[in-house]
């Protein structure tokens, strides 16, 4: 073995030896803690879904949306709700005075009674006329496709992705 | 419940599993385990205390809030030092295209600009923080370490610094086998000529 042939060996022992000895570094006092800080543990999916729902709620947009419906909805109830209401009382009355007296019977003799009090006391008829006038029925259409369209607004909401969503998917 | 003192005697993959579960004392375990050889590693290669520390964060940050996505057939740790190295090499290429001629930026016109952007010639030595960098690595080893080429310092540190078989290095560097041998043979002969240049 030449000496050139030694001093290769020598070296490549020594590079070996020098590798394994090298330590470790710590990284400065805290870094745990600064890591934990920035590290989501992961929750029971009930407390995720209500901060979800709470957060999602307390957009301002979407705050202002469901005030302004739930406002509106009240507003549409009492004006449409209390005329009808003051126009039907007399009916209404009898219809809960009867519901009161009638609350105990059961079966055949309830029904029986419901067509016979329906027919003796006019409800019926004021019934029939009302929806012949062409009153009741556009309320109620109303109505319904009035909350029909604030269902697929908030359905539409919910589906609309958040901000910092669309930036976490580019 | 596992304690810190049962969890230490457990698997990487087993303390993955109850970290999953929402346990902070399994994340805190991962850490321990894994915060000196994952900086190690990042330190040796970006050679910046402050600049390492960021990165050692950012990479446990990262795999921590991920471990969801996290594959129990891998070994834990290849991942870890996977996403370690990437931020590293990251780094490394960032630094390339950064850096700044003497002249100034290419972008300065004003001679106000041009002074603002040119390199400064800065003496390490009055920082604390660069004076322990040189104490750190300026052992001759250390010095003929840093002067490698990127992935020969990643393969060589893993191989022979962190004691990792050449398997997981493949996988950590996302290399085919034999080329992970060649970068560290290469790296090998050229560690034992800077060795005998310094001893010369």
């Amino acid at each position: 073995m030449t000496d050139k042939q030694l001093d290769a060996g020598d070296l490549d022992l020594t590079v070996l030896r020098e590798l394994s000895a090298l330590g470790s570094f710590a990284p400065g006092r805290g870094f745990s803690d600064r890591v934990m800080a920035r590290v989501r543990l992961p929750q029971p999916a009930a407390v995720v879904l209500f901060r979800r729902a709470g957060s999602w709620v307390m957009q301002p947009r979407r705050a202002v949306a469901l005030a302004t419906a739930y406002a509106a909805s009240v507003i549409v109830a009492v004006r449409l709700g209390l005329p009808w209401l003051g126009a039907h009382a007399p009916a209404l009355k009898l219809g809960i005075a009867w519901l009161g007296t009638q609350l105990g019977a059961v079966g055949n003799a309830v029904a029986l009674r419901v067509a016979d009090w329906a027919i003796q006391s006019g409800a019926a008829e004021a019934v029939r006329a009302a929806a012949s006038s062409g009153k009741v029925l556009p309320v109620l259409a109303a109505l319904t496709i009035g909350y029909a369209v604030g269902g697929y607004g908030f359905y539409a909401l919910l589906r609309a992705p958040r901000r910092h969503d669309a930036l976490a998917r580019s | 419940m596992a304690t810190a003192k049962d969890l230490r005697t457990l698997g990487d993959r087993e303390v993955v599993a109850l970290a999953k579960a929402g346990k902070e004392a399994a994340y805190r375990e991962l850490l321990s385990r894994y915060e000196r050889p994952v900086f190690s590693l990042i330190y040796r290669m970006v050679r910046d205390r402050a600049l390492a520390e960021d990165l050692a964060q950012e990479t446990f940050v990262k795999v921590l809030n991920a471990l969801d996505t996290y594959r129990p057939e891998y070994k834990f740790s290849s991942w870890i030092f996977k996403i370690a190295n990437n931020a590293a090499i990251d780094q490394l290429r960032k630094r390339e295209v950064d850096t700044l001629s003497l002249d100034g930026a290419p972008g300065a016109r004003t001679a106000d600009e041009i002074e603002a952007t040119a390199l400064q010639a800065v003496d390490r030595g009055e920082s604390p923080l660069a004076e322990l960098e040189a104490r750190e690595l300026g052992s001759q080893i250390e010095q003929a370490i840093g002067k490698l080429r990127p992935e020969y310092r990643t393969a060589i540190l893993l191989r022979h610094v962190e004691g990792r078989a050449y398997e997981e290095i493949a996988e950590v560097m996302d290399l085919p086998l034999g080329t992970v041998k060649t970068y560290i043979h290469r790296a090998r002969l050229e560690l034992r000529e800077y060795l005998a240049d310094l001893r010369t």
